[in-house]
């Protein structure tokens, strides 16, 4: 699937996790994306196994619960107490510990799950995607600066490689491993790191990478200016109630702005691509059909065409479980159906062989 | 002509020393010149002021007058230059950012906008060219380092450059990859008349084919014949074994090498004896070890007896290092067990380390300190020796006078010297040396060569595992091959080395009874 699939799908599973609260959907949500991590290719060197992904669920989900408990929470329910603690009227007044409810444990869970979703998402676009691939998805102003992130990431393995090489040698001259010996341990690691990039830029500058020349002074201007702008543009939005089309007018000047430094770079860029990425019809089909379902989670409530909120504060009722809405969350697997085809259990033993043989005189 | 110095003295930012002084040299279009000399001599730098990375990427300070391909790479934007001069270097991971052999190779197009069509041709002619099309999509990552190596060519090759300079390209090679790649330069050159500048420690083949050797030593440039730079320190085993019996011209190749001596006769120095080995000192009894589901030791057992010096052979990813790693507990046995001077070996690697200690092949990864002189204290007190000794662990190691450098300073000779001190300064008996001469120069060798025969006639013994066949024949007593995790010969090296043995000596294929030069007289 193509790198600009992979990132629509995030960032659709971003919006659908924020802005549902009810319990089931949520858990709908989770177990569709982590059908589609299990699907899902795993050719970064990032890659981590599911094990790993779902320890790190469970210390989400936990840590979301302790957290409840320390706010202290509000609600009828209560379950047991803790020892509270009233913070200072001069820093916010705020109380920690006290009674906790069962209405903030399940407010924990959900926010949780949400947490738990983007979180697997992301980890399943990172396993999916190697830096090399989002490197030519990204525009071309940003090359550059996504080159050197690449880089980055491309040298990574080798220094963590690096690191294990050096415990051990360290150990095999007969020193020990605790704080003292830090700077035997730390500065090879380092030193090894900047040789390495080094002879990489050095080779790279052989090869006549060179780094662009810089857009015109209006571009870096307006790229300036573009960013507080759009921040005031946020903040207005949010704060001048009747009057949010200041706000609207000063985010969209930001953004002409952005977009004209935008352009300005990409014209300076040096070279060309030979391939950028083309997306297919069907991946067309999908980026468009993630943005109408992050659209209809965001927006998709006032209308009161979709109810995928719950509140456990309002006497902790049981959430409800509509179709309409179940199947609309269910949509997040939508990547299964390019990767169901190319899918292939993971190798266990040598079973595959084993059946060849079976056969076999 | 395709480049010119002229009075070219060129001096790294900092340095006392010029790292070459007063070169004055031409090049032909479409030689092959391979340049030797000791590491640390200039071979590197009189290869990069080719393309301008001297003095435009190190600094520094260049005098003289200098052209290559009409222009003047001290001033031509190396983005320039990068579409005259090819460059390949050391290390196949540090010269690679794409994930894909194909798209390593459009990079550099890329870089240099050519047309999309163009550059969709050359990239088929350049995957032709080094016969690597069945690489084509495969990542990077998944490749051999000789597979690396000519994927990195191929990269600079698709530029269409009219020079390649050649840095050491296969010194971070086993054999195998490194023939390959060496190969391909040559073919290519034989082809399409490229003209090539190569540096390189395996000489061997390239010294058979080249039109000149530049000996570069201490910033000095000599220019000689492929067949007057036999007599040269660190010259191939032919031609000096032609030298020896007075054969004019020297041989360069086997078969020459053959012809010259067809009806002469031969006398041969019989090699001095090995000491004959002591007591036993290690044993490892049917150690396997793992990684995974991939077996790297199957069931290897060895004995090592006092004054025995073993050359440990076998291909890449035969068990070497796993081997070495087994014996000092960096590697978790399966099953086996290893035993040092009859009782089991003690289960810390710090403490069998103080037994039998292992160097590992990155002499870097061992030092880390800011001075020498630190460093080699650090060593004396982990081992609980008076820290005193420090200038007598010098002496001994050939660094006196380093002892205030910074060891990333120090020329990789010295380092691996400095390496070797710092895991040897308390004299264990055993020595473990995961290819200590990777990359070294003649004067390393011949150095590390006669400080393993001293350890052994001290009653020490040692395991080296090398892929340098003319190196442990000048050493080694005893010679054990590994194959797939298992022992497939273990014996004497002048078996392993003769001429029907496993890894013959260039000499031993053409006077059987001789492993050397030095073994053999005119009669």
């Amino acid at each position: 699937m193509a790198t600009t699939a992979w990132l629509a799908w995030a960032a659709m599973v971003m919006a659908v996790a924020l802005t549902v609260t009810n319990p089931f959907y949520l858990a709908v949500v989770v177990l569709g994306v982590i059908l589609v991590a299990v699907l899902a290719p795993k050719d970064a060197a990032g890659a981590a196994g599911l094990r790993v992904m779902a320890f790190f669920g469970a210390s989400v989900l936990l840590f979301a619960a302790l957290v409840a408990v320390i706010n202290g929470s509000y609600g009828e329910h209560e379950l047991f107490r803790v020892p509270s603690l009233r913070v200072p009227e001069w820093l916010g007044g705020l109380r920690l510990g006290g009674p906790v409810t069962a209405e903030q444990l399940v407010n924990a869970a959900i926010r949780g799950l949400a947490i738990l979703a983007i979180v697997l998402a992301f980890a399943t676009v990172n396993a999916a995607v190697t830096p090399q691939r989002l490197l030519r998805a990204a525009p071309a102003a940003l090359f550059h600066a996504a080159l050197v992130a690449t880089i980055g990431l491309t040298l990574l393995p080798a220094t963590i490689e690096d690191s294990r090489r050096i415990r051990e040698a360290q150990a095999l001259r007969g020193g020990g491993t605790g704080l003292r010996q830090l700077p035997g341990l730390a500065v090879p690691v380092v030193l090894g790191g900047l040789e390495r990039s080094l002879r990489l830029a050095e080779a790279m500058e052989a090869r006549g990478f060179a780094p662009p020349p810089s857009p015109p002074a209006w571009a870096r201007a307006a790229a300036l200016l573009s960013a507080p702008l759009g921040l005031a543009g946020g903040l207005c939005w949010l704060y001048l109630g009747d009057a949010r089309w200041v706000g609207a007018l000063l985010g969209g000047v930001a953004v002409v702005l952005f977009g004209a430094w935008l352009t300005a770079a990409s014209r300076r860029r040096v070279g060309n691509r030979l391939r950028p990425e083309r997306l297919t019809g069907s991946e067309r089909a999908a980026v468009a059909f993630a943005a109408a379902i992050a659209a209809l989670a965001i927006f998709g409530r006032a209308p009161g065409w979709l109810e995928l909120g719950y509140s456990p504060f309002a006497g902790l009722a049981w959430p409800p479980f509509a179709p309409l809405e179940a199947g609309f969350v269910l949509s997040v697997v939508w990547p299964s159906l390019f990767l169901a085809g190319r899918w292939k259990p993971a190798p266990r033993g040598l079973p595959a062989a084993g059946v060849a043989e079976v056969g076999r005189p | 002509m395709i480049a010119r110095w002229e009075r070219v003295t060129y001096t790294y930012p900092g340095g006392a020393v010029p790292a070459l002084a007063d070169v004055t040299l031409s090049l032909e279009a479409g030689e092959l010149v391979l340049v030797a000399g000791p590491s640390g001599g200039g071979k590197s730098t009189l290869l990069r002021t080719l393309n301008g990375l001297v003095p435009q990427f190190h600094g520094g300070t260049l005098q003289g007058r200098l052209r290559v391909c009409g222009l003047d790479p001290a001033r031509t934007p190396t983005r320039t230059m990068a579409t005259r001069v090819g460059m390949v270097f050391q290390e196949p991971e540090a010269q690679a950012i794409a994930e894909t052999v194909e798209e390593e190779i459009a990079f550099g197009l890329e870089l240099h906008a050519v047309p999309g069509d163009e550059a969709r041709r050359r990239i088929e002619a350049v995957l032709e060219m080094l016969g690597i099309g069945h690489l084509r999509v495969r990542r990077l990552s998944t490749l051999s380092g000789g597979e690396r190596q000519r994927v990195a060519l191929a990269a600079v090759l698709a530029l269409q450059p009219q020079l390649l300079a050649l840095d050491e390209p296969t010194s971070q090679l086993d054999p195998e990859g490194a023939e390959q790649f060496v190969e391909a330069v040559l073919d290519l050159h034989q082809r399409s008349g490229l003209t090539v500048l190569i540096a390189e420690h395996r000489r061997e083949r390239i010294q058979a084919i080249a039109s000149r050797v530049l000996h570069v030593d201490g910033g000095r440039v000599v220019s000689l014949g492929p067949r007057e730079a036999g007599s040269l320190p660190g010259a191939p085993a032919l031609p000096r074994l032609g030298i020896r019996l007075g054969l004019y011209p020297p041989p360069l190749t086997l078969e020459e090498a053959r012809a010259a001596l067809a009806g002469r006769s031969v006398a041969l120095v019989p090699a001095k004896e090995a000491p004959s080995p002591g007591a036993e000192l290690l044993r490892a009894a049917g150690v396997t070890v793992s990684y995974g589901e991939c077996v790297a030791l199957a069931g290897v057992s060895l004995g090592l007896r006092e004054g025995e010096l073993v050359a440990l052979l076998g291909r890449n990813g035969a068990g070497k290092t796993t081997l070495l790693r087994s014996l000092v507990g960096l590697a978790r046995l399966e099953s086996g067990e290893i035993r040092f001077r009859g009782a089991p070996a003690p289960a810390g690697v710090r403490e069998r380390s103080a037994f039998a200690a292992l160097l590992p092949q990155n002499p870097a990864y061992v030092l880390s300190r800011r001075t020498l002189a630190e460093e080699l204290r650090a060593s004396l007190e982990a081992r609980g020796l008076p820290v005193g000794h420090v200038e007598h662990v010098a002496a001994r190691w050939r660094l006196d006078g380093l002892l205030g450098r910074h060891p990333y300073d120090l020329s990789v000779g010295q380092q691996q010297r400095a390496a070797l001190a710092v895991m040897l300064v308390h004299e264990p008996p055993v020595w473990l040396l995961d290819e200590p001469t990777r990359g070294a120069d003649h004067a390393t060798k011949e150095w590390l060569a006669g400080v393993l025969r001293d350890h052994a006639s001290r009653g020490g013994a040692a395991i080296v595992a090398t892929h340098d066949v003319e190196f442990a024949a000048r050493w080694a007593a005893r010679a054990i091959v590994l194959d797939g995790g298992r022992v497939v010969f273990d014996g004497p090296a002048r078996e392993a080395f003769g001429s029907t043995g496993p890894y013959p000596t260039a000499v031993a294929q053409i006077i059987p009874g001789a492993l050397l030069p030095e073994e053999v007289a005119a009669a």
